[in-house]
Formats: structure tokens, C-alpha cells, sequence
């Protein structure tokens, strides 16, 4: 079988388990669109703070905070579905499968980007219904989706790494608290002058730093806000590195059989 | 009786003999806490924010996130035992059937104590004060182990009705909408849009009232901060009791 049909079978397999389990969609589509209205709506009044930026809706300023952790969410079941077959043998039905080892983490990852685009897509629409303004328009909607798809990326094949070196569902689901630890340590919900001062200098540090301020440059229309090119980059470099990571660890893995 | 408390030394056993299987539920409270106060502790700027140290104003909110939570795994491990059929045979025990479910509540109330526990002592060496000396505390622990309790009670509710550990997300996201549809960020005066008009009629409002009062300045322990959270976890113990009640009776038939 070809990569490209491998990958792009494996893909569409991660997609269904998604879809046809219900109780996944609740943590990657219902949960941050939850703290989105809750946030939103709880702590809008901190726009009348000073050094916050002049911005139409503060529902659109915090977006961007709820797609990141989109991205998260969606990297993390990756993960977790590639613990899940490894731990149930699926996994090594595949391994058997005349296929090139690398595209059984590339179609993971392949299922990861569809769903963050979907997911992303969903979280916009829902917002643009309740009130968000997008002024960057629809090249901004398209920077946002493609910006976001990639984030996905590096964080499924962060979770897909962990998940070929344990092998194990538990330690997959408890990763939880520590992923958001990275959306916590961004500006994902304010802006990163008015963070205390240790997380402004830890979120320095944060790769989610810098495509959080991508995606709110790119759907408010301004590079006050941001940098959409430092976003794609910073994007694009950790997409690659993780990547390389997860095939490493899966390549661990086969020696070990 | 006996039956109650050797079911609550089952569930404890549960946590003494998994290895980590309280770290999920203690950290991602602690994680949540110092995230949300890394965002929004400049929000103490605003005009009518009680206290100036935001860590203060949510080391309680935390607290009972994490009370909650343990309190939601009783329903996914009643779902567990219902799937692998063992709740099947305590059911034809001789045994009155709210017995079975009061061993695991006790053991959940018992397992609480660790979040609430490890989340306030972050809190405080990061900087939370206990203002409210000890009557806070005490406020702040009984707001959390009968917290802990209904969200026990509305997970044995979901669990007894889906039948299986599917439900577990829905479990878990029914407490974590109680916690933050209330003055969970900020308090009620601040409060904008829709979130404004339903917090006051969300129980866990008062009940985080009452738990404030052990580090909020402005929320001194009293009888006036106290008692409504006192009637809110009566009423919500109540009714998810009775919810809860109506699910085991419909068990097995």
C-alpha cells in the first residue's frame, strides 16, 4: 500500500473513533467552548484595566486562548487513542500491516490536523454567533484554521511520543492537568504585559507564546496584537521537532520487539 | 451499618493500593489555580474587588474543584462495578440499597481531603492568607467535604442511569459547570452579560461564599456568610439525593 493511502486511512480511522464515541467530543469540542462563555463572560470587566489592549470584543480577545487549548485537547486524544491501540493490541496488528512504519504516527497526526481544523472552525462560528468580531477577516479565519491545524500537529505527536515510549492508557489520561499547564503559562486569556510578573517572564519561554499572539494578530487584523509570522514559525519548528520525537520514539519501540 | 463502613474501606483501599491514583485529581486543581491566578491575578485592580490577592480569592474555588472532582470518580467507579457486574451482586445483598452508596460517599469525603488539603497549602505558601482563622477553616473543609458529597451524589445519579463508565466526562463536566457558573473569577458586582444574571442562582455561589471566608479580607467568618451556603448544600444534597435514590430503586428491575 502507498504511504500517502496509508496515512490518509489511518487518518480517517481517527477521525470515526472520534466521531462515533461521543464522550470524546465533550472534552475537544464542548469543554473549551465552557470556559470560553465562562470566561468571557466572568472576567470581562478586566478590559477596563489599564495597558489593556483597545479591542472591539473581549469575546474575540479570548478566542484564540480557547483554540489553543483546542489544539491541546485534540493533540492529547491523539495520544491517547494511540495508548489506547497499543494497549489493546490494535497496535500491533498494524506494525504487521505492509505498510511503512512511519505513516502509523503520520496518520495519527494526519486525523489530528483534520479535527483541529473542524474544531477550530466550530469554535469560531460559535463565538462569531454570540458576538466576536473578526476585523482580519476571512484571511484571517484562514491563517487562524492553518496556524491552529499545525499547533495540533506538534501537540499529537508530542502525546503520540509519550504514548510509543509508555505505551500506557493511564499515564496518557492523567497528562491532562500538565498539557494545560502549557496553555496557562501563554497569554491564551490576557494579555501578556498584564500577567503576573513570573508567568510574563516564564511565558517568554512558551512556544504557545508566540501562536497564541499569532492567532489573535491574525483575527483582529493588527500586528499590535501579535505576530502572525513569528506564530507560523515557532508553529511550523515545533510541528517538525515533535514530529521527529514521535517517530524516534516509535522506532524505539520496534527494537524493542 | 457494617456494611456502610466496609464499603468505605473498599474505596479507600482503592486509592492506597493504586499507585498515583489520587495525582490526577490533586494536581489539576493545583495546575488550574496557579494558571487562572497567572491570567487574571491583575484583576484585583478593579473597582470593587474585595481582596488584593487574587491567589486568596481562589485557593477556596480550587479547593472545591477538587473536592468535586473526587467526589464525581464515585460515580465513575460505581459505573465500573456495574459494568463488570459486581454492584450486580451487592444489589440481591440483604442490605437496605442507600447503604450501598454510603460507604463510597464516606470514602470519597475521605479521599477529598488530600486535594483540598495540598491545593490550600500551595495556596498558602504562594501567598494566600488564612484571614479567617479557624472558624474559616473549618468553613472552608465542611464547604468541601459536603461539596465533595453531592457531586457523589450526582455522579452516582449519572451512573446508575447510563449504566456505564462512558458517562464518566459527563460526571466530571457537571461539577466543573457548577464551580465555574458562579463567582468562580470574580465576585458578583464584576460579574458581565449572562454569567451576571445566572450566578446568584447557582448554589455553589453561596457555598464558595462560605469557603471564601477562610482567606478573602471583606468576607470575615460569620453567620451571614455562612448560612446561605449551609441551605445551598442542603438543598443541593436534597435534591441530588433523591435523584440519586430514585436511580438505585430502579436498579435491576
Amino acid at each position: 500500500m502507498k504511504s500517502h493511502l496509508a496515512v490518509a486511512a489511518l487518518g480517517r480511522r481517527s477521525l470515526s473513533v472520534q466521531f462515533r464515541r461521543a464522550q470524546l467530543l465533550m472534552p475537544t469540542f464542548v469543554l473549551p467552548l465552557m470556559l470560553l462563555a465562562v470566561i468571557a463572560s466572568g472576567t470581562s470587566a478586566a478590559q477596563s484595566l489599564q495597558g489593556f489592549p483597545d479591542v472591539e470584543s473581549y469575546l474575540a480577545f479570548v478566542v484564540p486562548g480557547t483554540i489553543i487549548q483546542g489544539t491541546i485537547l485534540a493533540g492529547l486524544t491523539a495520544g491517547i487513542a494511540m495508548a489506547s491501540d497499543i494497549e489493546f493490541g490494535f497496535f500491533d496488528r498494524l506494525l504487521a500491516a505492509p505498510v511503512r512504519r512511519t505513516s502509523l504516527v503520520l496518520g495519527r497526526l494526519a486525523g489530528t490536523l483534520v479535527l483541529s481544523l473542524l474544531q477550530t472552525t466550530f469554535f469560531l462560528v460559535v463565538s462569531l454567533l454570540f458576538g466576536a468580531g473578526y476585523p482580519g477577516g476571512v484571511p484571517g479565519v484562514l491563517g487562524t484554521l492553518v496556524l491552529a491545524a499545525i499547533t495540533a500537529v506538534a501537540m499529537g505527536a508530542v502525546s503520540s511520543a509519550i504514548a510509543l515510549r509508555t505505551g500506557s492508557l493511564s499515564l496518557l489520561q492523567s497528562l491532562f492537568p500538565f498539557m494545560f499547564v502549557m496553555l496557562f503559562t501563554a497569554p491564551a486569556f490576557f494579555p501578556q504585559e498584564l500577567l503576573t510578573p513570573l508567568l510574563r517572564d516564564i511565558s517568554v519561554y512558551n512556544p504557545l507564546t508566540y501562536v497564541v499572539e499569532g492567532v489573535r494578530a491574525l483575527l483582529g487584523g493588527t500586528d499590535q496584537l501579535g505576530s502572525p509570522a513569528i506564530g507560523f514559525a515557532t508553529a511550523i519548528g515545533l510541528a517538525i521537532a515533535t514530529t521527529v520525537l514521535a517517530t524516534g520514539a516509535l522506532e524505539q519501540r520496534l527494537r524493542k520487539l | 451499618m457494617s456494611v456502610a463502613v466496609t464499603l468505605w474501606r473498599r474505596s479507600l483501599n482503592e486509592v492506597l493500593r493504586v499507585r498515583g491514583a489520587l495525582l490526577p485529581a490533586t494536581i489539576a486543581p493545583v495546575v488550574f489555580m496557579l494558571g487562572i491566578t497567572g491570567q487574571f491575578g491583575r484583576l484585583t485592580g478593579l473597582e470593587g474587588f474585595p481582596t488584593d490577592s487574587y491567589i486568596s480569592w481562589i485557593v477556596p474555588l480550587s479547593c472545591l474543584q477538587g473536592a468535586g472532582f473526587a467526589g464525581a470518580a464515585t460515580g465513575s467507579n460505581l459505573a465500573r462495578d456495574i459494568e463488570q457486574g459486581w454492584f450486580d451482586r451487592l444489589l440481591v445483598a440483604p442490605v437496605a440499597r442507600p447503604l450501598l452508596v454510603v460507604g463510597p460517599i464516606l470514602g470519597a469525603i475521605t479521599r477529598s481531603l488530600v486535594p483540598a488539603t495540598v491545593v490550600l497549602v500551595v495556596g498558602l505558601l504562594i501567598g494566600a492568607n488564612l484571614t479567617g482563622g479557624v472558624f474559616g477553616l473549618l468553613a472552608l473543609y465542611f464547604a468541601c467535604a459536603a461539596f465533595c458529597a453531592c457531586a457523589a451524589l450526582w455522579g452516582i445519579f449519572m451512573a446508575v442511569t447510563f449504566r456505564t463508565q462512558q458517562a464518566g466526562p459527563l460526571m466530571q463536566q457537571g461539577v466543573f459547570l457548577a464551580v465555574f457558573l458562579s463567582t468562580a473569577y470574580t465576585p458578583e458586582v464584576l460579574l458581565q452579560g449572562w454569567l451576571a444574571v445566572v450566578a446568584p442562582y447557582n448554589p455553589v455561589t453561596y457555598v464558595l461564599e462560605m469557603a471564601r471566608q477562610a482567606t478573602v479580607v471583606g468576607l470575615e467568618p460569620s453567620l451571614e456568610h455562612t448560612l446561605p451556603g449551609l441551605a445551598a448544600l442542603a438543598g443541593l444534597a436534597a435534591f441530588l439525593g433523591a435523584l440519586a435514590m430514585f436511580g438505585l430503586r430502579r436498579m435491576g428491575h
